[in-house]
């Protein structure tokens, strides 16, 4: 229960059911953010909901773990010019990793959570879906989830709009019906991410080189802050026209940027140990649809494994930040998540 | 569940004591004067709270009437520390505080607040260290005290339950420290120790009510000689321009019969209440392995049962005990209510990450049966929090 409105319905959902439920909210941050998702007052919020509904609540101190296997991966990550995505991190190795060890030696069968997806279960296997609503679906935060994983998660509000949530927590007279989601990475203060990862790792600055010439067109003062795609802080090139970010090498500390058409790719290389597969056996060459954001749409692509793992997209597609997840879902059952990976630096070649 | 509600939290809250709440009801219901004013209805209400503030003065050895009531055993113990220091510091002089690494927050945070910010000029704060049995090092205290403004060592700790050598750091300042004041923090000790004995040497004793099985929301700073003080909450001039605002009578009254009936039956409690820790710490440890009892070997209050656990989670071990009907706590706990690491435990050099730690603190009404049965929780918890699934 983060103090939000989806995970204040989901428990009550649960409730009506009939299940025991017990409402945890994690404490994952105690430093200077203590802004953004579960804060001090989201605990409050959530406490409050769990006792309005009758559901015992506990709050959890998971600061431990958190940074060790989301804050410290980010930093270093950041190091190494990726751009991770800590709350997917937060998802796989805390909420769905280190919180369901702990519901399972506390005795619980399963772990839910207000995310906007659905679990469905058919041959004996469990699947993930997109949620019902179209502009809320969060099943790309969840879509390294394993099926094994999965048999254990329950998304209790999954197949609601997120009018009906919020309908039904006012119903209910919680006070979170009303309540902003929540958009920002809890552990950074809205706005202060340089200053965050300036304080806890060296920053380099770079010189910006546009990729078809080799020109530089100018510096950077942190190359570990500049992402893929980025346009901002970039500027224009010679022919007036602004620039993206194609590339990051921190070891020549070199940025490599073109025009907005000249840096979409065709195709995607993944790091292979981190590809997971819904289906077995893998087949080479199995069409998908790749959605790599929050709230992008997914564009159809082939999943190549030989050498290398990559993505070959039918259309180009904007640049993605090494580092970022690509979601993969089945083209003939376009809600349907077939599995995940996290996108790998191809290495550019370049005059 | 269905067990019965086995409580061992008393160190948390005591029970409330029905004596208590008797001599209460006169002053929760119907007209009680404000005893600020000067008629008669103020006058009677005045009697009650100045009675109530002469048998607390009595009962911690404190000067006659030189007693303040506050709002708890946190404002008390912050009236110390800020009064203290402020005081200091109107007089253009940089506050040298000295407190024990194991200090409640009450008195860490003040501290460390006046370190940081809140004065103009920011205080000196030194922290004594402790054995790793929990108890104030006095040879590092001969030398860190010296010329010290305000001394803070709690008379025992809350968490681990060490009584602390307040008589010989009283002494001792004494001599090192001869203008310092020196305040110690009662709280954890009020219900089991004789203050005037064990606590002698203080010049401020804070204690509060609930710990005693009085109300919450009420607690005394006790003076044992005039100590100037900046006060905190201003507005009124009450309890001698020491704290303003309307006295609670009720809770005052309150806390005095608490505090009356706790020294009338310390005696008998004491040794009883320690047979039983002593036992229940017996039963755990000689049915696993993994536990340990902390501080074995110090002196320490008769209800405090504090032991660690190897190889499995605070947290957990809590929450099953609770499933069971065992009220205990794990350390300290944050705003947010999750259970933090241990300040007392860092200090003392035990290691927090790979062990649970639990306190299981007793009340002297506590049963022989009741302590049979939280043992057998706690034991099977143990076991199946380490094998890994319940």
């Amino acid at each position: 229960m983060s103090g939000g409105v989806d995970s204040s319905v989901a428990a009550a959902v649960l409730r009506d059911e009939g299940h025991e439920v017990v409402g945890c909210t994690l404490r994952l941050w105690g430093g200077e953010s203590d802004s953004g998702c579960c804060s001090a007052a989201d605990v409050d919020d959530a406490r409050r909901v769990a006792q309005v509904l009758d559901v015992d609540h506990h709050v959890f101190n998971l600061a431990d773990e958190f940074d060790k296997h989301v804050v410290d991966p980010y930093v270093t990550s950041h190091g190494r010019g990726e751009t991770p995505n800590p709350c997917v991190e937060c998802n796989r190795s805390i909420k769905f990793g280190a919180l369901l060890a702990r519901a399972s030696r506390l005795g619980f069968e399963t772990v839910a959570t207000g995310h906007h997806a659905r679990i469905t279960s058919s041959h004996g296997g469990f699947q993930l879906r997109r949620g019902r609503d179209v502009a809320k679906d969060q099943s790309y935060v969840l879509g390294f989830l394993t099926a094994a994983t999965l048999a254990r998660v329950v998304l209790p509000i999954g197949t609601m709009t997120k009018l009906e949530v919020r309908t039904r927590a006012g119903a209910l007279g919680l006070r979170t019906a009303a309540k902003p989601d929540s958009q920002e990475v809890c552990f950074i203060p809205r706005g202060r991410r340089d200053g965050f990862l300036a304080s806890r790792t060296t920053l380099t600055p770079g010189n910006v080189l546009d990729r078809t010439s080799g020109a530089l067109l100018g510096t950077v003062p942190a190359i570990e802050l500049v992402t893929v795609g980025q346009r901002r802080g970039i500027g224009h090139g010679p022919d007036g026209e602004p620039r993206f970010v194609a590339d990051v090498d921190v070891v020549t500390r070199t940025v490599l940027v073109g025009r907005r058409d000249d840096v979409r790719v065709s195709e995607l290389d993944v790091d292979r140990g981190s590809v997971i597969w819904a289906r077995s056996p893998f087949v080479d060459g199995a069409a998908v649809l790749v959605q790599t954001s929050a709230h992008g749409a997914a564009s159809p692509a082939t999943l190549r494994i030989f050498e290398t793992t990559r993505l070959e997209f039918e259309h180009p597609v904007r640049p993605v930040a090494p580092g970022q997840l690509a979601v993969l879902y089945d083209p003939g059952d376009p809600d349907l998540v077939v599995g995940a990976a996290t996108v790998a630096r191809r290495v550019p070649t370049h005059s | 569940m269905g067990t019965s509600q086995l409580y061992f939290d008393h160190a948390a809250t005591a029970p409330r004591r029905p004596e208590v709440l008797e001599a209460m009801q006169p002053f929760l219901s119907g007209t009680v004067g404000n005893p600020t004013g000067s008629h008669r209805a103020a006058r009677a209400a005045r009697r009650a709270l100045d009675d109530a503030r002469e048998e607390i003065a009595e009962l911690t050895s404190s000067a006659p009437g030189a007693v303040v009531f506050t709002g708890g055993g946190t404002e008390s113990c912050n009236l110390a520390v800020f009064g203290v220091a402020a005081d200091r510091a109107r007089r253009g002089h940089r506050a040298r505080l000295v407190v024990s690494a194991i200090e409640h927050h009450a008195v860490l945070d003040a501290a460390t607040r006046l370190e940081r910010e809140l004065l103009t000029v920011p205080a000196d704060v030194v922290r004594l260290p402790v054995s790793t049995g929990g108890v104030v090092d006095l040879e590092a205290a001969a030398a860190l005290c010296v010329d010290a403004d305000l001394v803070s060592v709690m008379t025992a700790n809350n968490e681990v339950g060490t009584v602390q050598p307040i008589p010989e750091l009283g002494r001792l300042l004494g001599e090192v420290a001869p203008r310092a004041v020196f305040h110690t923090d009662a709280v954890a000790a009020a219900p089991w120790l004789d203050l005037g004995v064990e606590a002698a040497g203080a010049d401020l004793v804070t204690i509060c009510a609930h710990k005693l099985g009085g109300p919450v929301g009420i607690g005394a700073l006790c003076f044992r000689r005039e100590v100037a003080l900046v006060p905190l909450v201003v507005g009124g001039g009450q309890e001698r321009g020491r704290r303003g605002g309307t006295p609670d009578v009720a809770a005052a009254v309150g806390l005095a019969v608490a505090l009356r009936l706790s020294s009338k039956e310390r005696v008998d409690a004491t040794s009883s209440t320690a047979a039983r820790r002593d036992r229940l710490a017996a039963l755990l440890v000689a049915a696993d392995d993994s536990v340990r009892v902390t501080a074995p070997d110090s002196l320490r209050l008769p209800g405090t049962c504090h032991v660690t656990i190897e190889g499995i989670s605070s947290e957990e071990l809590v929450f099953l005990c609770d499933e069971a009907g065992l009220c205990a706590s794990a350390a300290s706990s944050c705003a947010s209510g999750a259970a933090t690491s241990s300040h007392v435990l860092e200090a003392m050099g035990v290691d927090v990450t790979s062990h649970a730690s639990l306190r299981l603190s007793l009340g002297a009404d506590t049963t022989d049966e009741e302590v049979t049965r939280a043992a057998s929780v706690v034991l099977d918890a143990a076991t199946r929090l380490r094998a890994g699934r319940a």
